[in-house]
């Protein structure tokens, strides 16, 4: 059907005016490169509405556009379950981190678990949990990228991974944040377009009436569909269905690439702002994929699924080529163009933040502050986050082509949402709000929340099943999303750890945390590119 | 970054009434906040996994009763981010400042040079619009 054989001359056309705006915005941003303040946050001088468009574009990754209308699609309700848990992760990110995280951090999540705790192990715990995130989901979006710039533009697998690791490590860089940051806002802006002109066809093929939707979307099945308007086909075990969304609401306050982003604004009350943006970009695309995949429900039908591709990530542009016409016509193909090319859009600027937000674990972290303790200078700091850039995109482009086609996007995007919930969020939380808590308390909480999700992962049906195909080798545990059970193991390694050390007398400095974290009062001062010597050049 | 900076008192801070007032006024709205949207989202899950007949269920046509209250939740998510919005600039905002201002006017003297902006100095606090 629409996997096209032959190179897609429509796509190649607009993947290439995309790709070459976003390196002309990186040879810009990397006039204004002036050192570690504007590599890693852009010199503070991003605004909260700039923010909230850079948060989105960050956030909303190709698992988000093309997954979750695919799921819809295929399964109906339960894709939109994913839909509500990935916007209420806002609030918990507004209510108890956004601003603390700007006016107590630097660069990295480990600053703040640092200003408080032994620095050197505390750093180490930090930098693991980060690290661990961004590789489960930086591989996921790079197997991504190739399975649809394969299926979308005609290109191979391994070379369309290899275009998309480049562009992401060009961005990142030679542009650092500042330019990961414009990316990321034209890709929100590319993505709130492509997908408002898309829901606006389909709402016109049913005369602006959702609710026709829902009927025609419902009528358009057959027997073998999974597809319903109520839940329960794609979650099928409500204990899974509970943990799942645990970790979607509680994963976003800890995924590194997202609260990096606090670091770029000029002081807390516009982190406020761009999570309020955020939440408005955000919960507006959502709530309009639910048209996309209604909409691929009721105009494509059932005959749409095999076409669909694997979990049904292709039923969005083929939904888009249907619309402008059908296949071999020449809006159906400008459509289907422009559709692929904002969901590779969508992973470039996903991509690009989550490499920077690695870069800042091994080269803030881990060189600078863990094995040259502070000693060297921002410039090789710098550097040596370049290189860390480097090394990490090298690596996981070469394990997104090993793994290649066959590993499981949604699987990992999950499994980085876990232990984001698990090892990140409650370390966080607690050194930004328990007095008591302490450097043991940070170190085993980060463990136990890592090496849980992932061995109970590993012990879960989907990755080591039983010799009956029903459950898994272990019949006590049967549960494919972690969270439930991981997430209390993380904040009770916290407990554990705290309570078991004899370490005390960071009253102080939590004192100052806490104030500072509260007030901003000794913040990292925003807006440093206006501080640099040439005027003119000040970002605007 | 983890040494103290010496110009502020900051465990004086911490217990000034300014500081105790912040933190109070906040927790009064992030506390039963958080507890409301994990609650009303929690719920929705919960609705979702063991009650799927009754999320099935149409409320006009092919509207879901699941539909509707999951767009409740885009609708909590925006007016408790308005809400929070509103009363930080109104409320936690001016009481921040107070603190800042305060904490400021006690470690002045000690500033080894005053007006000039280094950590915690005088001109760093202006809160750019």
């Amino acid at each position: 059907m629409n996997v096209i054989a032959a190179v897609n001359v429509e796509a190649l056309v607009i993947f290439t005016i995309v790709l070459s705006a976003t390196l002309v915005i990186t040879y810009w941003a990397s006039k204004r490169m002036t050192g570690a303040d504007a590599f890693w946050a852009a010199g503070r001088s991003i605004t909260g509405f700039q923010n909230g468009l850079a948060i989105s574009g960050d956030y909303l990754s190709a698992a988000s556009f093309l997954g979750i209308a695919g799921l819809i699609f295929i399964f109906g309700f339960d894709g939109f379950l994913y839909s509500v848990g990935f916007l209420v992760a806002f609030l918990t990110v507004m209510f108890l981190l956004a601003e603390r995280m700007r006016n107590a951090g630097k660069y990295t999540i480990a600053d703040v678990l640092s200003f408080r705790l032994r620095e050197r192990p505390a750093r180490v715990a930090a930098a693991m949990g980060t690290l661990t995130v961004a590789a489960f989901y930086l591989i996921a979006q790079m197997v991504g990228a190739g399975v649809l710039i394969q299926a979308l533009v005609g290109i191979d697998f391994s070379i369309a991974v290899v275009i998309t690791g480049a562009c992401m490590l060009c961005y990142v860089i030679f542009g650092g944040m500042l330019a990961t940051t414009w990316v990321q806002i034209i890709k929100a802006v590319l993505l709130m377009t492509g997908i408002l002109v898309m829901s606006i066809f389909v709402l016109e093929r049913v005369g602006f009436n959702p609710i026709e939707l829902f009927n025609r979307a419902e009528a358009n099945t057959t027997d073998e569909s999974t597809f319903s308007l109520g839940p329960g086909t794609f979650l099928s075990s409500p204990i899974d269905t509970v943990s799942l969304g645990i970790a979607l609401v509680l994963g976003t306050a800890g995924l590194p690439h997202i609260l990096m982003r606090f670091f770029t604004v000029p002081d807390s009350r516009a982190a406020r702002s761009s999570v309020v943006w955020a939440i408005f970009i955000i919960g507006g695309f959502y709530v309009l994929t639910t048209f996309i995949g209604f909409g691929a429900r009721a105009l494509l039908g059932e005959g749409g699924v095999a076409a669909a591709g694997t979990g049904g990530n292709l039923a969005a542009p083929n939904l888009a080529q249907f619309l402008g016409g059908g296949e071999g016509t020449f809006g159906g193909d400008l459509f289907l163009a422009v559709i692929a090319a904002v969901a590779f859009a969508t992973i470039l600027a996903v991509v690009a933040g989550l490499v920077l937000s690695a870069s800042g674990a091994v080269a803030h972290d881990l060189w600078s502050n863990v094995i040259r303790k502070g000693r060297e200078s921002e410039h090789e700091e710098v550097l040596v986050a370049r290189i860390a850039a480097a090394a990490i995109g090298a690596i996981a482009i070469v394990i997104a082509i090993i793994g290649g086609s066959g590993l499981n996007v949604s699987f990992m995007v999950g499994l980085a949402f876990a232990v984001a919930a698990s090892a990140n969020f409650p370390a966080l939380l607690l050194a930004l709000t328990w007095r008591r808590f302490n450097t043991a308390g940070a170190v085993t909480g980060v463990l136990f929340g890592v090496v849980s999700s992932i061995a109970l992962v590993i012990i879960s049906p989907k990755v080591w099943p039983g010799p009956d195909a029903e459950g898994g080798a272990l019949s006590f545990y049967d549960l494919a999303n972690p969270g439930i059970v991981s997430i209390p193991m993380g904040f009770i390694g916290c407990w554990l750890g705290t309570m078991l050390s004899k370490e005390h007398g960071n009253e102080r400095q939590f004192a100052e945390l806490h104030v500072r974290s509260e007030t901003g009062l000794g913040a990292e001062k925003g807006g440093a590119l206006e501080r640099e010597r040439e005027p003119e050049l000040v970002a605007r | 970054m983890s040494s103290p900076d010496p110009r502020i008192d900051w465990e004086a801070v911490e217990q000034s009434p300014e500081f105790k007032e912040l933190i109070a006024k906040r927790k009064s709205f992030v506390l039963p906040a958080t507890i409301f949207f994990l609650s009303w989202y929690i719920g929705f899950i919960l609705l979702a996994g063991y009650a799927p007949d009754f999320m099935a269920r149409s409320v006009y046509e092919g509207l879901t009763v699941g539909y509707c209250i999951a767009l409740t939740q885009f609708v909590m998510v925006a007016v408790l981010g308005l809400m929070y919005l509103r009363r930080s600039d109104r409320v936690f905002d001016p009481l921040a400042q107070k603190v800042k201002q305060h904490a400021r006017g006690t470690t002045a003297p000690e500033s080894p040079s005053a007006g000039s902006p280094a950590d915690g100095g005088p001109s760093r606090e202006e809160v750019p619009r």
